[in-house]
């Protein structure tokens, strides 16, 4: 039996998650590896919403700088605000990335489950970071989830 | 400010965002620190947590970035 997608999808957000330096896989990893695929639905979805693998980083960035200005928090030290890779894989999935799952296998059988079930886990998300990140970076939420549930239906 | 008009999700952003940039600049000072020839002795003492803390969870990222770290006198 060849791997699942969502294996797969799994794989490189702990990745993503290494790379922004993480100790958990969250659901803002999830967004980065499905914003990341070239080829399946995934590009399709997201593209009208203007989320491609930089929007994703620089709202991230944002969403940051924006956080630790509401905690009265300036850096001067450009340096340190800036991600850095962690040697170490995540140790786990965090709440956010666990909850992501749970709403999108929800929709599906493990085997069938594909990034628009993903994109649905994401953007079912009431708090954290990727809801406050969708919000600055001006996605049409609604537009985005009903392409979603359309390719879900549709299959 | 009235508690009710505080936002939760607001304050809970910021502790993330200040979080991480603890961790960002403990890296980078203790990268610099140890690149001026710090032991880890005084990367603990400075820092306030133990020797064994503090190497184990920089120093694999340091041998990767090819600091020289100092031997255990």
């Amino acid at each position: 039996m060849g791997r699942t997608y969502v294996d797969s999808v799994l794989v490189r957000a702990a990745e993503e998650a290494r790379r922004r330096g993480a100790r958990l896989t969250e659901a803002e990893h999830l967004l980065l590896a499905l914003a990341s695929e070239a080829e399946g639905d995934a590009p399709g979805l997201l593209s009208p919403a203007g989320l491609d693998r930089l929007a994703v980083q620089d709202a991230l960035q944002r969403e940051f700088e924006h956080s630790l200005g509401a905690a009265g928090v300036s850096v001067a030290d450009e340096e340190v605000l800036r991600p850095r890779e962690s040697p170490r894989m995540p140790s786990d999935i965090g709440e956010s990335g666990r909850r992501v799952l749970e709403v999108a296998m929800a929709g599906a059988r493990k085997k069938d489950l594909g990034p628009a079930h993903i994109v649905l886990g994401i953007l079912d998300l009431k708090v954290g970071t990727v809801p406050r990140v969708l919000a600055l970076a001006g996605v049409d939420v609604e537009a985005l989830r009903a392409r979603a549930r359309a390719v879900v239906d549709g299959t | 400010m009235e508690d009710a008009e505080r936002d939760p999700g607001e304050e809970l952003a910021a502790v993330v965002a200040m979080r991480r940039l603890a961790d960002r600049m403990e890296d980078a000072a203790v990268e610099r620190a140890m690149r001026a020839g710090w032991s880890w002795s005084d990367v603990a003492q400075a820092l306030g947590v133990t020797r064994q803390a503090v190497h184990k969870k920089h120093v694999r990222r340091l041998i990767d970035a090819g600091v020289q770290l100092r031997r255990r006198k």
